[in-house]
């Protein structure tokens, strides 16, 4: 293992051929991985940002937030369900906006909701909404007019909450009355009643078994309540960019253990002879494994500290329409992929180091 | 040729190891392109295949059809504009429907019967010459959308649809898609907003008069008619929020997988041009032409890359047939596959390049000298 360092140390011009493929696959899997999550947060901000045990969606909706209608009396009839601690209606219009600053018009979700929650405070007063921050990007600020809608229904911003977007669309959260006000303004072809929202978020009290509270919701009401992860999940084109960007980023991984493979199958019968002659000196075939493996894991290292560094440095001159999340999660599971994948890789050279004759060192049989 | 294909032969495993390194990584890209071509087409098929070559969307909007909607009076006042032949509304939305016994979505495009906004691409059955009549995606007809089957829209007093034909490619953000009259869409659009004053128009159509510039037709539309953005039907694909998010996020990575190949194959033939230096040079001392060994060498990187593509090509085929995404029809144009493959081999030569160099460097005179 020390002559494993001791060469990547005093020959590390060796293992670039390695380190230089692989840092670009790390690149590339760290990319896939802060774009899924990129597009899976900012589509699905709006559903956790209440901290709720379930949504409550009505049963022609087909899970679909927009196409969902609960009124008052359902509000209250949930409220009544044993178990249930509060109830809080939901309603989301998407429209454009004149933020102040910008030219071109922005695309905005106007959500209005009931009460406290998750990373949600109070509603704000009549007129006024807690703006996501990422309209900080857009040039808002606090005590910035945007107007919103065909209508141009004016709304201040009066404070920030985090990570609350919906479908990639910055979020203004504002109370049911603004939300109805500017609703039937900008789309009077889809009016919403007085009490009327699209969902209700719901909080069961402690320790009580959520799913038996979602169950007896839907026998009272005739309603589809969802668990949260079913409501992100039934948010449209979210489980298939999980899917398929997931999938890439595996293949990937399978192409890191490859090139690996590789890349150390080069070395390895670049330096056949050393090994004869580590092995007819005495030197086990499990001490010069052990010292592959820990070359492999160190370029891997390597590789994804430079690919690192580069995924930052793209990530900050990505246009802001590309949604990257520079998570930290993400990239200790590429670290992890990338360790595994590499002793994946470096064992395909076992069998040609295991089958070396140790005479062959002198010549023997050759 | 001989040679390039015996060192093959002896070193199956370093070579095998490329290949199916490069095969993965041209499935990957390929996929990638499937998958992208087949969000694409099944995000936008609709507006891209019907006939109005201008649409008109409330610039509110933002290109996004389902934000969309226009006032009568900016409907008349694009009439009215030097130009325009002719106009028609075209309403769209997204309804819960009864299809085949299930609920489902569905995507209604509601538009002037005979006239602009109707599909083109029909492949099945008649275009609608009715109410509630309806040509659906063929790619949905096993689903309860098939010619005959009836689609009701969930909503007292919604409308029953039936299919009478079916048109390719003409999906709607991935749901199935129904072409019906502008009175059943407002129909359906009543039936699930009962308390709604009126049902709006969500695009406006435009057939331009003979020899018009449609670049200055639409630049007319949105100097007369304010609060609306005119754009050509290709403009209006391009421009789909959908399209270009997912466009720009996957052309991103199907560059970075093409550098990932360059690098991939260029180290690979550095390193064992590296460690044939000594037979190479007796090579060249004892008469082989720089020619014969930049040949084989050229040889190997085609043949490596021709069994890595053959591979890459054999399991996009495969995900293609075997693994459909969601509701995702994936498909590879075969320009798509042809361009990429020629791009992969122009890539590989290029990356050949270092080695080739260093092919090019033996002095044959090293034969004559004492490695040791």
């Amino acid at each position: 293992m020390r002559l494993a360092m001791r060469e990547l140390i005093r020959r590390p011009a060796r293992f670039v051929s390695a380190a230089g493929p692989l840092t670009l696959l790390v690149l590339l899997m760290l990319f896939l991985g802060w774009l899924l999550d990129g597009l899976f947060l900012g589509s699905t901000g709006a559903i956790r940002a209440h901290g709720a045990d379930g949504f409550v969606f009505s049963a022609d909706a087909r899970e679909s937030l927009l196409r969902s209608s609960v009124d008052e009396g359902d509000l209250n009839a949930i409220a009544a369900v044993d178990g249930v601690e509060s109830v809080s209606g939901i309603g989301v219009s998407l429209l454009g906006a004149e933020v102040p600053g910008e030219d071109d018009v922005a695309n905005v979700v106007v959500a209005g909701y009931q009460l406290a929650g998750g990373v949600l405070p109070e509603p704000p007063a009549p007129g006024t909404a807690w703006a996501d921050r990422q309209f900080n990007a857009l040039g808002a600020g606090i005590g910035d007019v945007v107007l919103v809608g065909p209508a141009a229904t004016p709304i201040e911003i009066v404070g920030w909450v985090d990570d609350t977007n919906y479908l990639l669309l910055n979020t203004l959260w504002v109370d049911p009355e603004t939300w109805r006000e500017i609703q039937n303004a900008n789309r009077p072809d889809a009016i919403v009643a007085p009490g009327e929202f699209q969902v209700a978020a719901v909080t069961t009290v402690d320790g009580i078994d959520e799913a038996a509270v979602r169950s007896a919701i839907d026998a009272t009401l005739g309603t589809e309540t969802l668990t949260e992860q079913e409501a992100v999940l039934a948010i449209p084109g979210v489980p298939e960019q999980n899917a398929t960007i997931g999938a890439v980023i595996y293949a990937t991984a399978v192409v890191v253990a490859l090139v690996v493979g590789l890349f150390f199958a080069l070395i390895t019968l670049e330096r056949t002879g050393i090994y004869a002659l580590l092995k007819a000196i005495g030197v086990h075939n499990r001490s010069l494994a052990v010292g592959l493996v820990t070359q492999a894991l160190l370029v891997a290292l390597v590789a994804f500290i430079a690919g690192g560094a580069f995924g930052l440095f793209l990530g900050s001159v990505m246009p802001a329409e590309v949604p990257l999340e520079l998570s930290v999660g993400r990239a200790v599971f590429v670290l992890i992929a990338v360790a595994v994948a590499a002793v994946a890789g470096s064992l395909a050279s076992l069998r040609r180091i295991v089958r070396i004759d140790p005479a062959s060192a002198i010549g023997a049989g050759v | 040729m001989w040679l390039a294909l015996r060192e093959i032969a002896r070193s199956k495993g370093r070579f095998a190891l490329l290949g199916g390194a490069i095969g993965l990584l041209v499935f990957l890209n390929l996929f990638q392109q499937a998958l992208l071509n087949g969000l694409v087409t099944d995000f936008i098929g609709a507006v891209e295949n019907q006939n109005s070559p201008v649409l008109v969307f409330s610039e509110q909007a933002r290109k996004n059809v389902e934000g969309s909607f226009l006032s009568q009076d900016q409907a008349d006042a694009i009439a009215a504009v030097e130009g325009v032949a002719d106009t028609a509304l075209i309403g769209q939305n997204t309804f819960t429907v009864l299809a085949g016994g299930d609920d489902a979505d569905a995507v209604l495009f509601g538009y002037e019967l005979g006239g602009l906004g109707e599909p083109t691409a029909l492949v099945e059955g008649t275009l609608p010459q009715g109410a509630n009549l309806a040509v659906a995606t063929e790619a949905d007809a096993d689903a309860g959308f098939g010619i005959g089957d009836e689609i009701t829209i969930l909503a007292d007093g919604g409308p029953v649809i039936t299919v009478v034909g079916l048109a390719s490619e003409s999906r709607w953000a991935v749901t199935p898609t129904l072409f019906v009259s502008y009175e059943t869409f407002e129909a359906a659009q009543l039936a699930v907003n009962p308390g709604s004053e009126v049902v709006l128009p969500s695009l406006v159509a435009v057939q331009p008069d003979d020899g018009t510039d449609l670049d200055a037709l639409t630049d007319a539309i949105d100097a007369s008619v304010p609060g609306t953005e005119a754009l050509t039907n290709q403009e209006a694909i391009d421009g789909n929020p959908a399209v270009v998010n997912t466009s720009q996020s996957f052309n991103i990575i199907l560059t970075l997988g093409f550098v990932v190949v360059l690098v991939v194959v260029a180290f690979f033939f550095l390193i064992l041009t590296v460690q044939k230096a000594r037979p190479l040079t007796l090579l060249r001392a004892v008469g082989a032409p720089r020619a014969f060994l930049v040949r084989n060498l050229v040889i190997q990187i085609v043949l490596v890359m021709a069994a890595g593509i053959a591979a890459g090509l054999v399991l996009t085929f495969l995900a293609v047939v075997t693994a459909p995404v969601g509701d995702v029809a994936i498909s590879v144009r075969p320009s798509t596959a042809i361009s990429t493959v020629l791009t992969l081999f122009v890539l590989a030569l290029i990356a050949g390049i270092a080695s080739i160099r260093r092919v090019l460097r033996i002095d044959p005179i090293d034969a004559t000298v004492d490695a040791a």
